[in-house]
């Protein structure tokens, strides 16, 4: 018997490389969701992670918001060490995991 | 801003009808005598940008039901609340209600002395301020 594949369609799922049950600080999403204000998750919305290893949803409105305060300080709102990213590359593009 | 299914012991959601203003009611749980058998009343207003900015937060006062003022060094008789976490510097975005209340439950539970900030009766009388712009000094290490 000849089986001929006419057709197929591949599903994919990403999430991001998080702990499940995780949430982000500021505003206590999900990290594989969005933060309150932006639409899509992933990559329109993608994480930064700090070389204190606390992890906030990135672009304009969790933790650069934050940093962008004066009296933020620089500092991560968890610990209060100054905030450095730990991967500029991977944060500039969003690496995210399949 | 959503609150966890349960709160802490003490802390109870009176109103939250919108992302303006939240009431919660707190009582001081581990039985220090100032405090015993009283609930106050906290209100919380929250601007657009929080969690960023803090959250302003007061004590108010009503009389049905029965919600008194806590007597503590660093509340004034009209509920304004001087602690560095709810203060430009202090604030983390972090922080939440719920973290607001437990700190503000701790603060009471410390305390010992049933007495007002120095200069409340002026500073009640002629402050026209906001809490958020006032510039309070925090010196006090122990609370």
């Amino acid at each position: 018997m000849k089986v001929t594949v006419k057709e197929w369609n591949a599903v994919a799922a990403w999430r991001w490389d998080m702990p499940d049950d995780d949430v982000c600080g500021i505003c206590r999403n999900p990290y594989d969701s969005t933060c309150s204000k932006c639409k899509y998750p992933g990559d329109d919305c993608p994480l930064l992670l700090g070389e204190c290893n606390h992890s906030f949803h990135m672009v304009l409105h969790c933790i650069f918001s934050w940093l962008r305060q004066e009296s933020a300080q620089e500092k991560c709102p968890m610990c209060r060490q100054p905030f450095k990213s730990k991967n500029q590359e991977a944060a500039a593009t969003g690496d995210s995991q399949t | 801003m959503q609150l966890h299914d349960k709160l802490p012991p003490g802390i109870v959601l009176v109103k939250a009808d919108d992302f303006q203003t939240w009431l919660l009611d707190i009582q001081v749980v581990d039985g220090n005598p100032l405090y015993a058998g009283e609930t106050y009343r906290l209100k919380f207003m929250f601007s657009q940008s929080y969690p960023i900015e803090a959250p302003e937060v007061v004590f108010v006062q009503s009389t049905d039901p029965p919600r008194p003022i806590p007597y503590h060094p660093h509340i004034y008789s009209n509920g304004i609340i001087c602690l560095d976490l709810l203060d430009r510097q202090g604030w983390s975005p972090v922080h939440n209600v719920e973290s607001v209340c437990v700190s503000l439950q701790s603060m009471l539970t410390s305390n010992t002395k049933k007495e007002r900030p120095p200069g409340d009766e002026n500073f009640v009388r002629f402050n026209t301020q906001r809490p958020r712009d006032i510039n309070f000094v925090f010196h006090d290490e122990r609370v």
